[in-house]
């Protein structure tokens, strides 16, 4: 910006200027119009260097800020261990799931075989087509096919548990990419505030203070993040808690 | 045996109905959050409540400390089921006067255990 004194200069070669076109002087007309070009590059290159240096100390500031800082000490790292431990949980339950669906299928098609036969060969005992010798044999195969039934079941409904066990999976899942959404949310945010400030011209953008995370909860424990006074297991629970008196 | 199971994650709820069933609990009756749970405790007759710490709207240790503030659930047995495993939750839960806690992931016969000190503990 042109300050008083420029203008009066400004003013002054001016006036000399139309007196020198007046009387038809070139070589001062010529002088003065470059004078005042000369001076009109010194105030661009005085704005320029201005701005540049309120651009670099903006980005000074804003590399400071704390919320950029962990964003990228500890922030990103930590999403990558989250996202790594979503893949691993969920392979996990995947396969705990595929390897019960594994061990029960044979089971039930070997009861469904036998059981389609002892069907047959009862039919043909109520239709008395049945020898004596041959029922023998079917009493000796249904006595064996209750046992094994027992036996069966009772593994079926373990497995069937185990399935149940292992949908565990989506709520801890759940709660660590609903973390690293919140991440994401803080990147996103610290990334607008870089394009305001990059964006300003001689305004001076105050980065806004980082304000941690929202919610304080942990969240499960994801193996490579160090929650600093966490439990690691059950056990460490019911320790702590008898300490209690519990 | 009424219980109210409270997670705001519904695998979750179904996981612990289906092993509550499993343990002889067949009255089970559920809430996505705090501020669900809190109005069904209120009118309800429930006589256990499972639920979960870190939920929207209200958590489970601020429905704790609801419950143990109003003398109609003051003495139901309350047991959290959480992914929360900071010393400093647990101390502070233990201090709303929590029944149990658990920690996710957990297993069927970490529940089972848990349900049986409760009881052996409110009728002994």
């Amino acid at each position: 910006m042109q300050n008083e004194q420029d203008r009066l200069e400004l003013l002054e070669k001016a006036q000399r200027l139309i007196k020198s076109i007046e009387s038809n002087d070139n070589l001062v007309t010529a002088e003065l119009l470059s004078a005042i070009s000369i001076d009109n590059e010194k105030r661009l290159f005085k704005e320029v260097g201005q701005l540049t240096r309120n651009l670099h100390d903006n980005l000074a500031t804003f590399a400071l800020d704390d919320q950029l800082t962990a964003l990228t000490d500890k922030g990103i790292p930590d999403a990558k261990e989250r996202l790594n431990y979503v893949i691993d949980m969920t392979d996990e339950a995947a396969n705990k799931t595929l390897t019960a669906i594994e061990e029960v299928i044979p089971v039930t098609t070997e009861m469904e075989h036998k059981s389609e036969e002892l069907y047959k060969n009862w039919n043909k005992f109520l239709s008395r087509e049945l020898s004596l010798p041959e029922f023998k044999v079917m009493s000796a195969e249904i006595t064996k096919y209750l046992e094994s039934s027992c036996k069966n079941t009772k593994f079926v409904h373990e497995k069937a548990n185990e399935i149940v066990m292992a949908q565990g999976f989506q709520d801890l899942t759940g709660q660590v990419i609903k973390k690293v959404i919140g991440l994401v949310q803080n990147v996103e945010d610290s990334l607008v505030e870089l394009v305001k400030i990059a964006g300003a011209q001689e305004a001076t953008v105050t980065p806004t203070k980082a304000t941690g995370p929202k919610d304080k909860l942990e969240g499960p424990t994801v193996p490579g993040i160090v929650v600093e006074g966490a439990v690691n297991n059950q056990d460490e629970v019911d320790d702590l808690l008898s300490s209690l008196g519990f | 045996m009424k219980i109210l199971v409270v997670d705001d994650f519904s695998t979750m709820r179904r996981i612990v109905k289906n092993l509550l069933r499993e343990l002889g609990f067949t009255n089970l009756d559920e809430a996505d959050d705090g501020q669900t749970a809190w109005p069904k405790l209120k009118a309800g007759d429930y006589d256990f409540l499972v639920t979960d710490w870190n939920m929207p709207g209200m958590t489970g240790i601020d429905l704790l400390k609801t419950v143990r503030a109003n003398p109609q659930t003051a003495n139901m047995p309350v047991l959290l089921v959480t992914a929360e495993s900071k010393r400093e939750q647990i101390i502070e839960a233990a201090q709303a006067g929590v029944n149990g806690y658990i920690i996710k992931p957990f297993t069927a016969a970490t529940l089972k255990e848990k349900i049986d000190k409760i009881f052996a503990r409110t009728s002994g």
